[in-house]
């Protein structure tokens, strides 16, 4: 309850401040599970064997004091209430004393016998009682709930819940682990969250057992926490996807939602939600193949940029062959994949089973196999496109191979028969997913590769790799405003700095600091790979690759502002106060 | 009717007139108070509190706490009662004898308000 003064405050005040009503909508109550609720769990059923050891307790007492005893003398006496009390209270627990204060008769000896047997039943009771209720299921699972609660409560930085932990979100949040964010796993799997326990992650990543399409977990995985920062539906269920999605933007909407999808209808139906980020691992598989087709360095640069940090630079591809193309299957891969091709202006001939994933070779060379100059093999049976491949690689030797892998395990199998390209959906989706997460500048700058041509990639290509090595480093935003560039702010708005004094070593200005800058933002427009000698403003947003040593050389640079003048001017200022007075400065 | 109910308003009445029970009578003459009625008192008095465990609405709440205090008050009494008659030179003096009961009229006070919430919640369950 409330102050009731404040209450009347308010009341009398009512007419004179009345607050308009809320037009917007108010953020929705959103009950997650009780954190309370498993002691009350324990109280509800331990009240029976409570209440058998009391009674047997108090029988035993009563009984006690009323059987006839005599002292020392042979008078009559019996014991009182206290006295029984003490001697059952050592009896019952097994610690046996003896016969206090006198010895016993044979009748207080028959009755105690009586209560012992009694007493190591209650006991007995109430221990298995309590054993049994640590065993049982649903209290483990109400006390593992709880801790989670805690755990996303507890959380005091940025986290997204990532609903989905198999083999994407397994990579996913490992990369995000290794990049220092936090998450919170929701999956209907035991096993994948034993995995995230046992997988040794660097920070503790509260994980529950629960279905992504239950709103309440939804809330106790922290829906409704101010720190969440989005949602990642990345089940195989495309209902529970959507399901995640529907909750999250009614409830939420202003977080960020990257959503899976197999299927062009439920990626229509979540767009109806909000803006989410809806992955489609079918469609973006064909429009990898569209860049691949016009320049096979973009295809390589965007693959390293949105690979977990410490990636090797992936080999560079051949072009794709643009004579006529066969895809085998209609599913919704084939005709996607199909679609894709027919935009780059490719000759296309779909064939094989709507639905039936049968191998049929009678097909493939109906639709023109011999004298084609690639396939798709994009059943969603391994089998099939196993066959597929051998057959279409026995009939020529130069026809460029594309297989769909529906299970995770078969890789190697799609290795060793040497198919040039294989779609495996969870590195689609990984490597979507990252260009979304990793950084904000990232994804519109993945945006504008493709339409830079070959030799531009090629040559940022090999720039990254002169500049911060063959692995892949990390991806960090610079923002060159008077917060967090405050000891460079004096050169900046002078006009003095040029992008290539920014990378400059402090220690040593010579030399260059291992990272590359990939864009320039200034207001709405963009400069892809801007050159050494562009000269930076206040206001300027830049996204670098580097090593994390050069993320902490420029950081340095743009907070202090003796390395700052070093670093632009060449001259070495004194950095204590006395020296500085000294130098006539300040 | 709910077996449940029935044993929970038992007890919890049971424990109000046992305590009564006690207390009745001068209050410093130790023959008008019967140590076995407190005993009894104290039993059924646990486990009225053991039955209110694990029920999470808000009069259960209040009624837990009732009945721990009517449960405390009546152990204090019994300390006094063991400490009188085993330890003390004096005995059942007519001061220990007042004090013993004066506690057990506080649990009495304790245990008339468990069963005036016990009442409360029987009326508004019929009017609803």
């Amino acid at each position: 309850m409330g102050n009731p003064l404040l209450l009347f405050w308010q009341r009398m005040l009512a007419d004179q401040q009345r607050p308009a009503p809320p037009r917007a909508r108010t953020r929705p109550e959103l009950a997650g599970p009780q954190p309370s609720a498993t002691i009350f769990l324990i109280l509800r059923r331990m009240r029976m064997p409570l209440i058998i050891l009391i009674v047997i307790f108090a029988v035993s007492v009563l009984g006690l004091s009323l059987t006839p005893g005599q002292d020392l003398d042979g008078r009559p006496e019996r014991l009182n209430i206290f006295e029984s009390f003490y001697f059952m209270s050592y009896t019952a627990t097994t610690i046996g004393f003896g016969e206090i204060p006198h010895a016993f008769t044979s009748a207080q000896r028959m009755w105690v016998t009586f209560a012992i047997f009694l007493s190591v039943i209650g006991w007995a009771y109430a221990i298995g009682s309590l054993l049994a209720l640590l065993q049982d299921r649903s209290f483990r699972r109400a006390v593992a709930l709880q801790r989670f609660v805690r755990a996303v409560h507890r959380l005091r930085e940025p986290f997204f819940i990532v609903v989905g932990h198999g083999a994407v979100g397994q990579r996913l949040t490992r990369s995000l682990d290794a990049v220092g964010r936090r998450f919170v796993v929701v999956d209907k799997e035991d096993d994948r969250i034993t995995a995230l326990e046992l997988g040794s992650y660097h920070a503790d990543a509260p994980a529950v057992v629960a279905s992504g399409s239950n709103t309440r977990m939804l809330a106790a995985a922290g829906l409704n926490h101010p720190r969440c920062e989005g949602v990642l539906a990345l089940t195989g269920d495309d209902e529970a996807n959507l399901a995640v999605t529907m909750a999250t933007a009614l409830l939420r909407p202003d977080l960020r939602v990257v959503a899976r999808t197999g299927s062009r209808a439920v990626a229509e139906r979540m767009e109806a939600f909000g803006a989410p980020d809806v992955i489609n691992p079918f469609d973006r598989f064909g429009d990898h193949l569209r860049i691949l087709l016009r320049s096979p360095a973009a295809y390589q640069l965007m693959m390293w940029l949105t690979s977990p940090v410490g990636t090797k630079l992936p080999p560079p591809r051949e072009p794709l062959p643009r004579g006529r193309w066969v895809v085998y299957g209609q599913g919704s891969f084939g005709t996607e994949v199909a679609r894709d091709l027919r935009a780059e202006g490719v000759d296309v001939a779909v064939v094989g089973p709507g639905d039936v994933d049968a191998f049929d070779p009678d097909a493939v060379l109906g639709a023109g196999l011999e004298g084609a100059s690639g396939l798709v093999a994009a059943t969603a049976s391994d089998t099939t496109n196993l066959s597929l491949v051998r057959y279409a690689a026995s009939l020529s030797s130069d026809l460029f191979l594309v297989a769909r892998q529906n299970g995770s395990a078969n890789s190697p199998l799609y290795r060793a028969l040497g198919v040039d390209l294989v779609l495996v959906p969870a590195d689609v989706l990984l490597h979507e997913v990252l260009a979304r997460l990793v950084n904000p500048l990232l994804l519109p700058f993945l945006r504008q590769v493709p339409h830079q041509g070959e030799a531009w990639s090629a040559r940022l290509v090999s720039r990254l790799t002169e500049g911060c090595g063959r692995t892949l480093g990390d991806v960090w935003r610079v923002s060159l405003t008077a917060e967090e560039a405050p000891g460079l702010w004096r050169w900046l708005e002078a006009g003095e700095v040029t992008l290539g004094d920014l990378l400059r070593r402090p220690e040593e200005r010579d030399r260059q600091v291992a990272a590359v800058v990939v864009m320039l933002k200034r207001g709405d427009e963009t400069s892809l790979a801007p050159d050494d000698d562009v000269v930076l403003r206040p206001g300027d947003e830049l996204l670098v690759i580097g090593l994390q040593s050069a993320q902490r050389a420029v950081d340095q640079t743009l907070h202090d502002e003796a390395t700052a003048e070093y670093v632009v001017t060449g001259r070495s200022v004194a950095t204590g106060w006395l020296w500085r007075r000294l130098a006539g400065r300040d | 009717m709910n077996l449940e109910k029935v044993i929970f308003g038992f007890f919890v009445v049971f424990a109000a007139t046992l305590n009564f029970g006690f207390f009745v009578g001068d209050i410093s003459r130790p023959e008008l108070h019967n140590i076995y009625e407190l005993f009894a008192a104290v039993v059924v008095n646990l486990i009225a509190t053991v039955l209110k465990f694990g029920d999470r609405t808000q009069i259960g709440a209040v009624h837990l706490a009732t009945s721990l205090v009517a449960s405390l008050q009546l152990i204090a009494a019994s300390i006094v009662w063991a400490w009188a008659t085993n330890v003390s030179v004096s005995g059942m003096s007519p001061e220990t004898t007042a004090s013993v009961v004066s506690l057990s009229g506080g649990a009495l006070f304790a245990n008339v308000v468990s069963v005036v919430l016990l009442t409360v919640e029987t009326v508004s369950f019929q009017r609803r």
